[in-house]
């Protein structure tokens, strides 16, 4: 078996309202699997179930070939967690911390001092491996709690917006890590940022509403959008006149303009030819096509109204 | 079996140890002052009850309670705490410790908060009173006293369990421990009520738990009924705690 984690129809509802609709998913052992949604997508949700925080309401889920319903201790056996909300105790110490995580997983300290030094100094923690987290800046405490989830070695990692909050530096020292991570253990993550699923993951998901709305490697999710066919184009002179043109003009899906410059939004990939009919060539200053990015994408697929 | 619940109290008496001299001064405070106002302040009023100075009278109930309090109040802030504010609970449970050892650890917590918090003032009270206990009296007393704790240990964690706001902890506490503690006779002697409802009184908890601590300490013997409502209390509280916090943990 090749799979690290198996969904089967995982559905789960608080009180009537469904946040995980029939959810079904295998992610490749040692890859990194991004899960992308807008807010109340049903991420975290899908995250406690795979970590036995919480149990489905109905269907199963398999994390290294051990159910989360009937073989919970085995799951969390292999399983490292990065909550989306740092939970690190405020009355330890940096070290107590990742030492008390340690023994919870029944190592003894001949095994993890070695462990914790290690992971303290990749972490850039070990000058402060004896301060209270509370006295720590938000990059610290994330980067302590992604050192406590790798103490004993997980085969899956679990890392909920594990950068949300971070300045570009942490951020990408912790992609470093992840990237780092890749082969040696299966990765999952949830992120809002889009370039972050585009460094990092070998395949992206973008769900809401509980459901899979996407699926592939970012560059495939980007071809499968390019059918956008949005093209930039920049006038010398004439704009008002363009604008009026291009309104009438029946392939023409959308247009918007900022001065000069128009992003026009054509119907399909045929439409190029008579839309360049209409347009003189000596009045364009620059044309292109504009290549959809990961954040198009999931703009088109989820909206672009703010959830309340 | 329970190493789980033994690094989770490792770790709580880690953190009582850093505490615990500047946690003293208030921990005495209170059941000194109860002492020195009702034990002085009475004693030209009251001598004795049923032949026992007034002092030593109350002395093993303000032990008692002394430990009770602090075990309540460890389990029912801690598990509170650890499960609403810091939610290291939620980082124990993505562990392979099962819930179980969470619970256990926990009440084992309060039960030695309750323990060395009653100690102190009993080595305190020793300090001040002119009376002398019999030490062949102390393990009876002692065991009183650790069933009591481990009662209200479980108590607290139930509370810490079920309340999600920290006021109602509080409201708890005040309408539900307090006047427990103080119906069941710390200050004085229970045959000051009407025999009508002497014998509901008797069946509390709490007056096995400080009726009980002071025939151990004074005749070194816990009365059986007693003895029999504080075995079965305990384990009745210890199996709900264990229970509700399993059943809080599966939502
Ligand atoms: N304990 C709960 N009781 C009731 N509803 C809940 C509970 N937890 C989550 N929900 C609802 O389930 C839906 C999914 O929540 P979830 O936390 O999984 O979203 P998410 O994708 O992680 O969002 P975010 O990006 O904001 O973290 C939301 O609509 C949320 O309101
Ligand atoms: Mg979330």
């Amino acid at each position: 078996m090749n799979f690290a984690i198996t969904l089967h129809d995982i559905t789960k509802s608080y009180d009537g309202f469904t946040a995980v609709d029939a959810f079904s998913l295998q992610v490749q052992r040692g890859t990194v699997f991004g899960l992308l949604g807008p807010n109340g997508a049903g991420k975290t949700t899908l995250i406690k179930i795979l970590t036995t925080l919480m149990r489905p309401t109905l269907g199963d889920a398999f994390v290294e070939g051990h159910s989360v319903l009937t073989a919970g201790k085995e799951v969390r056996r292999v399983i490292g967690v990065v909550p989306q909300e740092n939970n690190l105790d405020r009355y330890l110490t940096a070290r107590e911390n990742l030492a008390l995580h340690a023994r919870l997983h029944g190592m003894r300290p001949a095994a993890y001092n070695p462990r914790i030094d290690q992971l303290l100094e990749m972490t850039g923690l070990a000058g402060r491996q004896h301060d209270f987290p509370d006295t720590f800046s938000g990059g610290m405490q994330r980067r302590l709690v992604v050192a406590r989830a790798l103490v004993h070695e997980p085969r899956v990692l679990f890392l909920d917006e594990p950068t949300t909050g971070l300045d570009p530096q942490s951020r990408r020292s912790l992609w470093d890590h992840i990237r780092g991570l890749r082969r040696t253990m299966t990765v999952f993550l949830t992120t809002h940022y889009m370039d972050e699923a585009d460094a990092l993951c070998d395949r992206i998901m973008i769900m809401d509403h509980g459901t899979c709305l996407a699926d592939g490697t970012a560059a495939q999710l980007k071809d499968a959008f390019s059918r956008a066919h949005t093209y930039q184009v920049e006038f010398r002179n004439d704009a008002d006149r363009y604008q009026e043109v291009l309104a009438g003009l029946p392939f023409v899906k959308g247009v918007e303009r900022d001065g000069s410059l128009f992003q026009i939004t054509l119907a399909d990939e045929e439409s190029i030819k008579p839309l360049m009919d209409h347009l003189s060539g000596s009045d364009i200053r620059r044309i292109c096509l504009k290549e959809p990015t990961l954040e198009d994408v999931f703009i088109s697929l989820t909206g672009e109204k703010v959830r309340e | 079996m329970f190493k789980g619940a033994f690094s989770i109290w490792g770790r709580d008496m880690r953190v009582m140890r850093r505490s615990i001299v500047s946690e003293l001064v208030s921990v005495i405070a209170y059941p000194l002052t109860l002492y020195l106002a009702f034990g002085f302040g009475l004693k030209g009023y009251i001598t004795d009850v049923n032949g026992v100075p007034y002092p030593l009278f109350i002395a093993p109930g303000l032990i008692s309670m002394t430990a009770v309090n602090a075990a309540f109040d460890e389990s029912s802030w801690s598990m509170w705490f650890h499960r609403k504010v810091q939610r290291t609970i939620e980082e124990y449970r993505v562990t392979p410790v099962t819930v179980y050892d969470i619970v256990i650890g926990k009440i084992f917590s309060g039960f030695s908060q309750g323990a060395v918090k009653g100690t102190v003032v009993f080595l305190v009270i020793l300090a001040l009173t002119p009376f002398r206990i019999d030490y062949t009296h102390l393990p009876v007393y002692l065991l009183c006293i650790a069933l009591s704790s481990m009662t209200f240990s479980c108590l607290g964690t139930i509370c810490g369990t079920v309340i999600d706001k920290p006021e109602n902890i509080g409201r708890v506490q005040s309408v539900v421990i307090v006047p427990l503690i103080f119906m069941a006779g710390i200050f004085f002697p229970l045959s000051s009520y009407p025999s009508s409802i002497l014998p509901l009184i008797q069946l509390l908890p709490t007056t096995a738990v400080f009726e009980g601590a002071r025939d151990a300490l004074l005749t070194g013997a816990i009365p059986s009924q007693y003895l029999v409502n504080l075995l079965l209390t305990a384990a009745a509280c210890f199996t709900i705690a264990v229970y509700t916090f399993n059943r809080k943990m599966a939502e």
